[in-house]
């Protein structure tokens, strides 16, 4: 059986960010699977690969993990580690993964205004970020 | 509500310190009977698996703090225990437990740092000779050299191989990156991080680095003015730590300490900025949402410039 197992280097910690680490890694986890990057079924790294490979606390880690245990997006397999759960929510339509993003809009929009940017440059700006890191 | 903290404290926790003060006699001054207070009633309990860190300015009393706890300094008062034992007459069965990298690494200076390795490790049961190894040649330091002809930043390196070559329970590092460039920094928070899911290592560790601790540590303690000011769970701290700003002519702000306050500075425009904590799960002062009065999240490093300044 093919296993797959996420890559800890897929998540992006900000240690001097106002969001603590447990919760940056918990929301990228919910987007990942949300949008279905992250099958059910997938492993994800152990609490030491990812707390090694981004030289943060393991218990950060785990708290994470166990957070999204309990909302029921993750499983603990014994023997294996955490997998995302079967069937727990199937992929968020776009419509609804977009609303998730309408805060940080608003936001960007409101500081854009506040240094009177044409929309279309921010626009341009957004759209060769997102493609970058494609 | 002392009973209920007690009760949860275990007698071997890795550290404990009830209400430590140290004093140093002014010797600047002849015939001068005053003395300098370097820690003010410190009080601590590190249970085991905590990544601790201790942040605080220069001269705030951490190098002062790390050797008493470790038994190296005698407090005029107060008492420190390592594994529930007293840290003055620790026996050798808790010295084995223990890798303390010191901020002063002049000992054994004119050894050859293989030969120095190898007599420290004869002192200990657990030594991991392999580790010793491996760690030497990933930090490109000969065995053969002496120690007295290494850099600062090799020193400590060896110093740290040194530490965390006896396997330790519990792990003391001084200002472990002072002499270290940024990638030696990572290797080592790597190692730490690595140590404490393992084994459930614990680690104190000193810095003034706020950003290495804003990763690693579970826990952060502050010390200034030879007083700890701060303890906070480091998950916690955006919803136990807050900062106020009071606009100027805020008729309605006390003058007098409110409740969690733990710092407050004023400046030149009139406006003040004050840092609050709070347990979590309670509420903030009422003062707080009052007109005039703004409550902001702060980070680590934050709340280190504003106790600190």
């Amino acid at each position: 059986m093919n296993i797959l197992r996420m890559n800890a280097d897929r998540l992006t910690i900000l240690p001097g960010a106002p969001e603590p680490i447990y919760r940056q890694i918990g929301s990228q986890l919910r987007r990942l699977i949300s949008s279905g990057q992250l099958p059910p079924g997938e492993e994800l790294p152990s609490v030491r690969d990812v707390a090694v490979q981004h030289a943060i606390n393991p218990m950060t880690v785990s708290r994470a993990y166990c957070q999204l245990e309990a909302e029921g997006l993750l499983t603990r397999l014994r023997g294996r580690g955490m997998v995302v759960a079967q069937g727990g929510r199937c992929v968020l339509p776009t419509e609804q993964r977009l609303a998730r993003l309408q805060s940080e809009l608003a936001e960007v929009a409101r500081q854009a205004r506040e240094l009177n940017l044409p929309a279309h440059l921010v626009v341009q700006r957004l759209k060769s970020l997102l493609e970058d890191s494609e | 509500m002392n009973a209920v903290v007690h009760a949860q404290v275990s007698s071997n926790d890795p550290i404990r310190c009830d209400r430590i003060t140290k004093r140093y006699a002014r010797k600047t001054v002849p015939h001068d009977v005053s003395s300098q207070t370097v820690l003010h009633d410190v009080s601590l309990v590190v249970a085991r698996g905590t990544v601790l860190g201790l942040i605080g300015r220069n001269g705030a009393g951490k190098t002062t703090l790390i050797r008493a706890l470790l038994g190296l300094e005698q407090p005029n008062e107060g008492r420190a225990f390592i594994f529930g034992e007293p840290s003055l007459y620790l026996s050798d069965a808790a010295k084995q437990r223990i890798g303390y990298v010191p901020q002063q690494l002049d000992a054994f200076a004119w050894m050859r740092v293989g030969d120095m390795l190898e007599f420290v490790g004869r002192q200990y049961p657990r030594w991991d000779r392999e580790f010793v190894e491996l760690s030497l040649a990933r930090w490109w330091i000969s065995p053969d050299r002496r120690l007295a002809s290494l850099s600062p930043g090799e020193r400590q390196r060896v110093a740290i191989i040194r530490a965390l070559a006896v396997k330790p329970e519990l792990l003391v590092l001084d200002e472990p990156a002072s002499a270290l460039d940024p990638v030696a920094r990572r290797d080592l928070l790597r190692e730490i991080v690595a140590r404490a899911a393992e084994s459930g290592t614990t680690v104190f560790l000193s810095t003034h680095i706020v950003s290495d601790l804003e990763r690693v540590a579970s826990r952060v303690v502050f010390l200034h003015h030879h007083r700890l000011v701060v303890d906070a769970a480091l998950d916690e701290l955006a919803e136990t730590h807050a900062r106020l700003t009071v606009a100027a002519g805020t008729v309605a702000f006390p003058a007098n300490r409110i409740p969690g306050e733990i710092s407050r500075r004023f400046h030149g425009d009139g406006s003040i900025t004050l840092v609050i904590a709070r347990t979590c799960g309670t509420d903030w002062p009422d003062i707080v949402s009052a007109p005039g009065v703004r409550l902001d999240a702060l980070n680590l490093e934050d709340l280190f410039i504003e106790v600190a300044r």
